[in-house]
């Protein structure tokens, strides 16, 4: 299956503890403006382009949906500045890699996330803690 | 048991180059408070600042304050805002002072005996204060507000007047008006801190001043870099986020 929404937390505990002590890289806008912290999703697919500019870099993929048919997705990450102070470069995600992406889905149902860990198949994760705003977000108090 | 907790240790290491290079574990030179010929503390130098997205929370090297004392307009406004209706800094409108400093990205500050000079990497926003005693300028309220400064000692203090309430106090929207009053304390007890406290004071807001208190860490092995934000602002272009409407 190439695609997966579910609504938990990740199942993978080194990746969670990755996100949660990697270095927050991002305060453009509120994530909550954009991103649902509750509409989590995991994307496998092949990148197709790559932008490294600021505000945020996207990443953008082809996923096979469920019925074998090719969607174009697209995902945020981090500002460039953070992920090159961070060791990542416009070299670390070459077009034509296979991805796996975790992240939160727009709100506005279009095929765009938020990226919060591309992993690679062979296990190395760039970009990892990439994230828009105050993720993880914190419902506010009120 | 010892090997799980290694092997995850080294999956965390793997996945999150920032520690994996030490970047977590970074040390700052060691030496005493540097100063201008004059004798004033001299706070240039490119500056590490915690991301504070909420001042109510505490975090590393901040200490925020858990319940802002709101007046009713105050709690009005923090009831009803929902950054989904809006969020100015997705627009890349100016974030002012107060969201600026909260910012991850870095600082350099540049200092003489007449000015002091913020250059904020977000968005490559910069603020020029004068320092040698002049009083606030009169005139339209804006953005970052109106700022001066004075010494009390060897700390610095920057007064912040005149804002155009247009802008958040954080990322996730803690309100103020344009009655808002910044009082940042600057001091550099070594070479590699400072050692920063805000007092904000906003009577339409809030009930009584309130504070937070960071530390920021000198990072001589960072350089400031270019901080385009509408160069691909494309989540504003294909209508995920919206520009308030103020």
């Amino acid at each position: 299956m190439s695609t997966k929404v579910n609504m938990t937390r990740f199942s993978l505990m080194a990746a969670g503890l990755a996100v949660a002590l990697a270095q927050p890289v991002s305060a453009h806008h509120s994530f909550a403006a954009e991103f649902d912290a509750n509409k989590t999703v995991t994307l496998t697919g092949t990148v197709t382009k790559l932008e490294w500019m600021n505000p945020h870099i996207w990443v953008y993929l082809d996923v096979k949906d469920d019925k074998g048919n090719v969607q174009p997705w697209q995902c945020e990450g981090g500002p460039p500045n953070t992920l090159t102070r961070n060791g990542w470069s416009q070299n670390s995600l070459k077009v034509g890699e296979q991805v796996t992406i975790d992240g939160a889905l727009a709100k506005d149902g279009s095929k765009t996330c938020n990226a919060r860990v591309v992993k690679l198949p062979d296990g190395r994760s760039v970009f990892a803690g990439s994230a828009g705003g105050d993720y993880p977000p914190t419902p506010p108090k009120k | 048991m010892k090997t799980h907790f290694a092997a995850t240790l080294l999956a965390i290491a793997v996945m999150c180059p920032a520690l994996a290079e030490g970047q977590q574990a970074f040390q700052p030179p060691t030496g005493p408070t540097p100063r201008l010929p004059s004798g004033k503390v001299d706070f240039s130098g490119v500056w590490q600042k915690p991301y504070v997205p909420d001042m109510t929370k505490d975090g590393k090297e901040q200490k925020g304050l858990a319940e802002l004392p709101f007046t009713p307009w105050g709690e009005a406004e923090w009831k009803k805002y929902d950054a989904a209706e809006g969020d100015y800094t997705g627009a890349c409108l100016p974030f002012g002072m107060s969201r600026s400093v909260n910012t991850p990205e870095p600082m350099q500050l540049m200092q003489s005996d007449k000015y002091f000079t913020f250059l904020f990497e977000q968005n490559s926003w910069f603020v020029v204060v004068p320092i040698d005693g002049r009083p606030h300028r009169q005139g339209i309220a804006t953005w970052f507000g109106d700022s001066v400064g004075h010494w009390d000692g060897d700390t610095l203090v920057i007064d912040t007047v005149n804002f155009n309430g247009k802008t958040r106090l954080d990322t996730i929207g803690h309100p103020h008006s344009d009655q808002l009053h910044l009082v940042q304390r600057f001091t550099r007890p070594d070479l590699g801190h400072i050692t920063w406290e805000v007092t904000v004071e906003d009577p339409k807001t809030f009930t009584k001043p309130w504070k937070n208190a960071r530390t920021f860490t000198l990072r001589p092995d960072w350089e400031m870099m270019e901080y385009s934000c509408e160069e691909n602002n494309k989540s504003l272009w294909e209508g995920r986020i919206k520009v308030p409407k103020r």
